[in-house]
């Protein structure tokens, strides 16, 4: 099977996951890590597609334990401003999604991002 | 400020087919504050239009700058050279820039980044309204300070038309009906009789049915 | 001063004036334009011809007067300024006045918005009140609006506007009116009336303000020609105000449009009497037919006058004039004797009333023939034929025929014991038992039945009692029968007559979700019509019914639907098996009760082992619907979605509070949502926007409004379903465009009546149980919904076979 590539672009205080906790993932991850998930711009969320990703997480604190407030609630919002440009340049918009992750849990995390590689899987399957 | 819309990719990319070098060039004037031609969104275009290319086989390269205004020849002026090392300009500034651009740089073919839409306000984050339509002959002085041209389906200057439901326009009912306001305005100033006055068909030569617009102050001209 | 029209004359002689309006055809077709001005000549003082109304192209107004005027009719013009600059207006008015066009009606017009060329530029250059202006400068000081002399004949029309007494604020509409009358309006039309009251408040006010004195107030009358039409004027047509009373009286009429000629006459008489009304205008929208007999019956025939009117040059076109003295050689003669040839639909509305009064009755005997097969139905599922582990429940089931011996032997005579409870679902059909064949099961409780009132006519030798068995349903589960009777196509009893008088399909389609993965999966909505207007559009799929199962074991079921599911109820698997090996099933719905944490509060395992177990048995789609806790939902879906995410099952329900999550998550898998709201319009529109924010396409929704069963707020369900539905359809609410899923089974079966026992007041439990939901869920297939869980077998074929019944026309 070809190599399938994902991109997580998180918030950093969402987990602390390592090398160890991605090597469960049988592709590759680019990850990107942010001081807030606020920060995350729509074009990140391209350029990740653009080095490669088939899918996307972007990934913030609970709605009411960002540190900056309304950080991830904002993350969410330019979720759906690239997924507008995914749809009009022929991408499925499934392939960005957001996730709200309780801080430093990696659990969770690191089942955000396996389900993002599995959207990458059926995506990839699906072209 | 003048308002306006990321233009649709796909249109974009339409304009810019044949090229592989493209500056995509931004606005720091009211593009910018109404968040469509500001750096931010450059960033995002070019990052989109890269994309769509790379998915359709045929990369491009761009190119990002952002100048601080575009309505302004000497703001410009840079653009002569920096536009060497590309084939085409995706300008996301309004209409404006984009026609002074083609204006002073015949040999620069420039395209539209963003649909330029009206003047309008940010009431609200996120949010923009059209309050103006610059017809050039101000009536706000006997309306309460709220526009009919702008605000009214269908311009009226004797208004409200039958279609005023609830203080709602019948066009769309999250809209209000701008007479409906004028005349709660007028009423609660104790100046309705305002409203009992005969609006005599408009001018629209200085609303820009008379041919382009021109507005010349012999005092500050030079030369 | 000379009066400028025949209009003018009727009027200031002091005559009460009638006009009327007709509507240009979309076609360039004049025949149809002198056809109305023939219905109305000797009726009407003048006719009044819009201007592309609602901002639909039409034949134009100034070229259709001349037809009218060809036909001996005067005409009224009306001008819009949204099409028409001040130099177009100006040229066309000079040359209406040099045709011969005395009358002319200053209005602004609809917003291009509401026509068929929404994308147009709307001119607007004057405004109505503006153009009254200029056309008064024209004709009395001989100007231009610009200011230039206008030298040789002036256009001399009599001069109108319109005047809104039902828009906001409504101070100021007599204020507006009087403007419109200071800048040269000299007749006033009125927008229609129907709300009496606020019309003879404002009438007041005018009177107050001298109006009355200084031009002639017109009010408008529309019958209305149908339940369906006046309450689209409630609620969509801005600045029209329908009071209750009238919606009322055509809801509850027999023959709506007598009704709503009714309804007209009435209005012209109230409003007659208030003083300063100087006549009436009446607008019977693509229904000039009315306008005659509501005339004659507001005793304003024959009118007082004979207006003069020259038919303007080279308009005389033989042909058709011709065709008039063949069709109608004595009203020549006898002009104010019957309206020029009412001809074809007078005789094609009877032959519709007819055939509709027969269809009626096939309805009634289908209806009959149901419960019948409902008798024998109970004999085939509990009478000893089925499954072994039922066989103990017969005993208990003959002590109860022997209990209560309803009927004698009498063979296929009627019977009819009135049980109030179980009404059918249409008033109109008045089903009336039926006795079979006299074996001595069927005849125990199936006799129940409603009777609403004596109807001698019956015709029982034509029930046949061979009907056709119901494709579907596997033989050794609950089968009916079908309808009997013939069908005749609307196509063709309304021969004859225009379709665009009976066929008004809906703007757009309800979106298809398609519920399930593989062979078994179907598709719901995908109509563009209101439910099973099959004439007038499409409705690409049919309602569907899922069949519901529990997670544990249910608690204070009646007996009367549990000893269906006796043997399974404590094993959700073979509970969803039997469901559809025994009973067909299309769906299972699966509840998980059991979740709930007010309840046993069970945990996510727990469901998935239970949806993996029950996926594993049948092959049908499934939909899990939770516990109804947000909360809880959240955690229990997710879970289950992981198990289901290749089965593509709807889950649900989806609120406002975990929409974002359980979006999310059926996003993830590709599921489809069942989208809760509490019984109301925004609510359920919002939770779809909501929905579609976070990414969750319209054709993965499917809307819960929150159902109430029958005797527990059917009705409010109903109205919030037939308002959704009709704002899907007709007015571009996109976002409503949505098919429902109601969850009608546990409503029902949790009330008290399904309870009780079996008493001669209340009739048998059982069939009060079955008929409860049934008339649940077909009278909510009637306000739109598409997909059904439901509990008892016999309650699920009885509305399949209706389902069925009504989707078999044409």
């Amino acid at each position: 099977m070809a190599n399938i590539t994902i991109g997580v672009l998180c918030c950093h205080y969402t987990n602390q996951a390592g090398e160890e906790d991605f090597r469960g993932i049988p592709g590759e991850v680019i990850l990107k890590r942010y001081p807030c998930s606020g920060h995350i711009e729509v074009a990140d969320i391209l350029k990740t597609f653009e080095e490669g990703a088939e899918a996307v997480l972007v990934a913030g604190c609970e709605k009411d334990r960002c540190h900056n407030l309304s950080g991830s609630l904002r993350a969410e919002k330019k979720v759906l401003g690239a997924r507008k440009i995914l749809e009009e340049i022929g991408l499925e918009p499934e392939r960005v999604r957001f996730a709200f992750l309780p801080r430093l849990d990696t659990g969770p995390f690191m089942e955000e991002v396996r389900r993002t590689f599995e959207t990458a899987l059926n995506m990839k399957s699906k072209s | 400020m003048i308002i306006a819309e990321r233009r649709p990719i796909p249109k974009v990319l339409k304009a810019i087919e044949p090229y592989e070098r493209v500056l995509v060039l931004g606005c720091r004037g009211c593009v910018a504050v109404c968040s469509a031609g500001g750096d931010r969104e450059v960033e995002t275009m070019a990052a989109a239009l890269r994309l769509a290319r790379k998915l359709s086989g045929r990369p491009l390269k761009t190119g990002e700058a952002t100048f601080i205004r575009q309505c302004d020849p000497e703001y410009l002026a840079p653009l002569k050279d920096m536009a060497r090392e590309y084939e085409a300009v995706v300008s996301m500034a309004c209409g404006v820039g984009v026609n002074l651009i083609a204006d002073l740089f015949p040999e620069i073919r420039v395209y539209p980044g963003v649909d330029t839409t009206f003047y309008g306000a940010n009431p609200a984050l996120g949010e923009w309204q059209e309050k103006c339509r610059g017809c050039g002959d101000c009536i706000l002085d006997v309306t309460g300070g709220l526009c009919p041209i702008a605000r009214c389906a269908k311009n009226l200057l004797n208004g409200p038309c039958g279609g005023s439901q609830g203080g709602r326009c019948e066009i769309r009912p999250e809209v209000p009906c701008v007479w409906h306001q004028i005349y709660e305005r007028l009423s609660a100033r104790g100046e309705l009789d305002r409203l009992m006055n005969f609006f005599p068909a408009k001018d629209w030569r200085p609303a820009g049915h008379g041919g382009p617009r021109e507005r010349v102050r012999e005092d500050l001209k030079m030369g | 001063m000379e009066p400028r029209s025949h209009l003018h004359r009727v009027l200031s002689e002091g005559h009460f004036a009638v006009t009327a309006e007709i509507g240009p055809p979309k076609s360039a077709d004049g025949e149809v334009v002198r056809r109305k001005a023939r219905i109305l000549k000797g009726y009407v003082d003048a006719a009044n011809i819009t201007d592309c109304q609602t901002a639909i192209v039409r034949m134009s107004s100034i070229a259709s007067a001349v037809l009218v005027m060809a036909e001996g009719v005067e005409s009224v013009i009306q001008m819009t300024c949204r099409d028409r600059n001040r130099i177009g207006m100006q040229a066309d008015l000079l040359g209406a006045a040099a045709l011969g066009i005395r009358n002319l009606l200053c209005i602004t017009g609809d917003h291009q918005k509401f026509g068929n060329h929404p994308e147009a530029k709307g001119v607007f250059d004057l405004d109505s009140i503006q153009l009254l202006a200029m056309v008064r400068g024209m004709r009395d000081e001989g100007k231009f609006l610009c200011g230039e002399e206008l030298t040789g004949a002036r256009p001399e029309f009599f001069l109108g506007a319109a005047a809104n007494p039902f828009a906001d604020p409504f101070e100021f509409r007599v204020k507006r009116l009087e403007k419109k009358i200071r800048a040269g309006a000299e007749f006033i039309q009125t927008q229609i009336v129907y709300n009496v009251e606020r019309f003879r408040k404002f009438m007041e006010m005018a009177r107050d303000l001298g109006l009355t004195e200084k031009a002639y107030i017109l009010a408008g009358i529309t019958p209305p020609k149908s339940f369906g039409m006046a309450r689209y004027m409630k609620y969509f047509v801005p600045g029209l105000d329908v009071p209750d009373e009238i919606l009322k009286r055509l809801k509850e009429a027999k023959d709506k449009r007598e009704e709503g000629i009714n309804i007209a006459v009435e209005i012209i008489q109230q409003v007659r009497e208030i003083p300063g009304v100087a006549g009436v205008h009446i607008m019977a929208i693509e229904w000039e037919e009315a306008v005659p007999e509501i005339v004659k019956r507001a005793g304003l025939h024959p009118r007082p006058l004979e207006a003069e009117v020259r038919s303007p040059i080279a308009v005389e076109v033989e042909k058709p004039v011709e065709r008039v003295e063949v069709l109608a050689p004595p009203s020549e003669k006898v002009p104010e004797e019957v309206p020029p040839k009412l001809e074809i639909p007078v005789e094609a509305v009877k032959e519709v009333f007819s055939t509709v009064r027969s269809s009626m009755e096939a309805l009634r005997e289908g209806i009959n023939l149901l419960h019948d097969s409902l008798a024998r139905l109970e004999r085939a599922l509990l009478g000893g034929e089925v499954v072994p582990e039922e066989v103990p429940e017969v005993p208990r089931l003959e002590v109860k025929v022997e209990e209560k011996p309803v009927a004698e032997e009498k063979p296929p005579v009627e019977e009819k014991p009135p049980i109030e409870e179980a009404r059918p679902p249409a008033e109109e059909a008045k089903p009336e038992v039926k006795e079979e064949k006299p074996e001595p099961e069927a005849k125990k409780e199936e006799k129940v039945e409603a009777r609403v009132e004596e109807k001698p006519e019956e015709k029982p030798e034509e029930v046949k009692p061979e009907e056709k068995p119901a494709p579907a349903p596997p033989a050794e589960g609950v089968e009916l029968g079908g309808f009997s009777g013939e069908y005749r196509p609307l196509s063709e009893r309304a021969a004859g007559l225009p379709e665009d008088l009976y066929k008004e399909p809906g703007t757009a389609f309800i979106r298809e979700v398609e519920i399930g993965k593989g062979e078994k999966a179907f598709k719901v909505g995908g109509t563009n019509v209101l439910p099973f207007h099959l004439f007038e559009g499409e409705m690409r799929h049919e309602p569907r019914i899922a069949m519901e199962v529990l997670d544990v074991k249910p608690e204070g079921w009646p007996e009367s639907l549990t000893r269906y599911f006796a043997d399974v109820l404590d094993d959700p698997a073979a509970w969803a098996k039997k469901c559809v090996e025994t009973y067909g099933a299309e769906a299972v719905c699966i509840y998980l009760m059991g979740t709930d944490p007010n309840y046993l509060n069970l945990d996510a395992k727990h469901a998935r082992e239970v949806v993996e177990k029950v996926a594993e048995a049948v092959d049908v789609p499934l939909i899990v619907w939770g516990a109804g806790h947000a909360e809880k939902d959240v955690e229990v879906l997710r879970e289950v979605a992981e198990v289901l995410g290749d089965r593509g099952a709807v889950i649900g329900p989806v609120e406002e509070a975990n929409h974002r999550t359980i979006g999310a998550t059926a996003m993830g898998y590709g599921l489809p949502v069942v989208a809760s709201s509490p019984i109301d319009v925004n609510l359920a529109k919002q939770l779809n926007i909501l929905l579609e924010n976070v990414g969750v396409a319209l054709d993965k929704i499917l809307m819960d409004p929150s159902i109430g069963a029958l005797g527990y707020g059917l009705e409010y369900t109903y109205s919030v379903m037939e308002r959704i539905r009709l704002a899907a359809l007709y007015a571009q609410d996109d976002k409503l465009q949505v098919p429902f899923i109601c969850n009608v089974g546990r409503e029902v079966w949790k009330t008290k009546e399904v309870g009780l026992p079996s008493d001669d007041l209340l009739g048998d439990q059982e069939v009060r149980g079955i008929l409860m939901e049934a008339i649940t869920s077909v009278a909510l297939a009637l306000a739109g919904g598409d997909l059904f869980i439901m509990r008892h077998p016999k309650a699920i074929e009885l509305t399949r076979t209706i389902i069925r019944g009504l989707m078999q026309q044409n």
